[in-house]
């Protein structure tokens, strides 16, 4: 009885098994596409396996198409218009379009696989997206738990950024991590010093990225990262500029006052920078210092909340209120905002009351 | 119990260092749809649904969020403060959009207890009934929670 029940379980297990060679051989065919063809923007065209997303396939070939989920296909970041190829809109796309870009065929890169020929269209500026590898020259300390880290690029390498825009860090395996992620963080260097960047990185607690920053790197590391990206950055135009920052938001703004001061300007500039309390007050001589350089320009530091040993004389509250005391003429003012989406819909009401034009409004909210 | 093929791929993603540096686990031995399923008779016992719970950490979150990072008193009892951070963070679940990097502090003055909750928590919450697994960073006690969040 034993030796039949044991007979029968090695038949099946032989049948399982020989099914199992014939899945994993069939897979291998089935999924074999060869070669495939990308036309991208009906200008260049790159071959890449078939069978592998076009985000995937895009970024083997250096090419770096925005992504916050990491390919997930839960952000949307990715769209990109497909003129011929790409199969069938997947249910995981639909969310993530609107009405018109189903119409225009928008689809998600992470989600389409390159299967046969496919015929695409990114914008330009896409293609001055490329990997850098750097090493940490620089880490200085600017309040309790905001860094500012210096990456140069290695030898030779340039990066050809606009002030404002923002870069994805790459980190490497730590601690639990056994993957890497890319997280996002502004310039906060000038685009003139195109052999390095610099970044202002603030510690958030159970951040994978932010926790490797603070209590991992140190001077001498290696780092990768992709960019730039963004359309955050100076317009270049005669008007009045209002900036309005928070916290880590300091960057992009301290990257375009850096960029101002190597190229000048005419132009009337006021900085109200928000923060609690004394403590949350970082690069404040180095901002006042501009009031010098410029022939316009204030910088005003507000706290929400100074405590009583901050001895502080400066303004306080929020920044909003300060606003059209400032604003010399609305139509001839543009707005440059980065921080918490809060402030920034603060901020932006409080603008667009005071006569401001939506549409001269720019803003980083933290994306 | 043992654990579905779907159950195993959730599971995979909320390890640490996957989406957020030390997972949504804890050091919770159970299986996921364990740690709902206890929970969720919990929740009965208190007479609460999930939706019931987010849409009251939601309405703290909002009333904290026009504040910034400052903290506001909300009802004469509740101190709350919203921070955002950069950054979105992905459902584990698979779910379709992403959750801003929204840290809220609360605390119930009188009951003297105090909390944390992302956005991502609030939407864990609501559309999954998931309070992260024992001894995780942002694991939400629900007998707790609603101790606080209702003051009860």
């Amino acid at each position: 009885m034993i030796l039949v029940i044991l007979k029968d379980i090695a038949t099946l297990c032989s049948i399982s098994g020989v099914l199992a060679i014939i899945l994993v051989i069939a897979h291998r065919f089935l999924n074999d596409y060869g070669i495939v063809k990308i036309n991208i923007n009906g200008k260049k065209d790159i071959n890449v396996k078939g069978g592998n997303s076009l985000l995937s396939s895009l970024a083997d070939n250096k090419i770096f198409i925005p992504s916050a989920c990491g390919g997930r296909g839960t952000c949307g970041a990715c769209k990109c218009g497909i003129t011929k190829g790409g199969g069938p809109l997947l249910p995981t796309e639909r969310p993530l379009l609107t009405k018109e870009e189903l119409i225009t065929n928008t689809r998600l890169a992470c989600q389409v696989k390159v299967k046969s020929d496919i015929y695409i269209n990114i914008p330009e500026n896409i293609f001055n997206i490329r990997k850098f590898n750097s090493k940490i020259v620089e880490i200085i300390d600017y309040t309790y738990d905001i860094k500012g880290v210096t990456f140069k690029l290695d030898a030779g390498e340039k990066i050809d950024f606009k002030a404002g825009q923002y870069i994805q860090l790459i980190t490497q395996p730590y601690a639990k991590m056994r993957q890497s992620v890319s997280r996002a963080y502004s310039i906060s260097s000038k685009p003139e010093e195109d052999d390095r960047i610099q970044l202002i990185i603030r510690y958030v607690p159970e951040g994978i990225c932010t926790t490797w920053v603070h209590q991992q790197l140190k001077v001498g590391d290696e780092v990768s990262f992709t960019g730039p990206y963004g359309d955050f950055f100076l317009r270049d135009t005669d008007a009045d500029i209002l900036f309005v920052a928070g916290g880590s938001g300091k960057a992009p703004i301290k990257s375009i006052l850096d960029h101002l001061q190597v190229v000048g300007t005419q132009r009337r500039m006021t900085y109200f920078f928000g923060a609690r309390s004394k403590k949350d007050l970082y690069l404040t001589e180095e901002m006042k210092a501009f009031e010098s350089v410029f022939e316009y320009f204030r910088y005003e530091p507000v706290l929400s909340q100074p405590k009583a040993e901050d001895n502080w004389d400066g303004k306080t509250g929020y920044v909003m209120p300060f606003l059209k005391e400032t604003i010399r003429d609305p139509q001839n003012t543009e707005a440059y905002l980065c921080g918490s989406p809060g402030m920034i819909d603060a901020v932006s009401k409080a603008l667009i009351a005071a006569g401001i034009a939506k549409d001269k409004i720019y803003f980083d909210s933290f994306g | 119990m043992k654990a579905s093929p779907k159950e195993i791929k959730i599971m995979q993603k909320m390890q640490p260092g996957t989406i957020t540096l030390s997972g949504f686990l804890g050091n919770d031995k159970r299986t996921l749809n364990e740690i709902i399923e206890d929970d969720f008779r919990l929740l009965n016992a208190l007479e609460f649904t999930p939706e019931e719970i987010a849409d009251r950490m939601q309405y703290f979150t909002d009333k904290s969020w026009n504040a910034f990072t400052d903290e506001v008193l909300i009802d004469d009892i509740y101190q709350v403060e919203t921070e955002v951070v950069r950054g979105k963070l992905p459902c584990p679940f698979g779910h379709v959009g992403i959750y801003r990097k929204a840290i809220t502090k609360f605390t119930n003055t009188r009951k003297n207890i105090s909390l944390s909750w992302t956005s991502l928590n609030i939407h864990l919450i609501r559309a999954h009934g998931f309070f992260e697994g024992k001894g995780s960073s942002f694991r939400l006690e629900p007998a707790e929670l609603v101790n606080a969040i209702f003051d009860r």
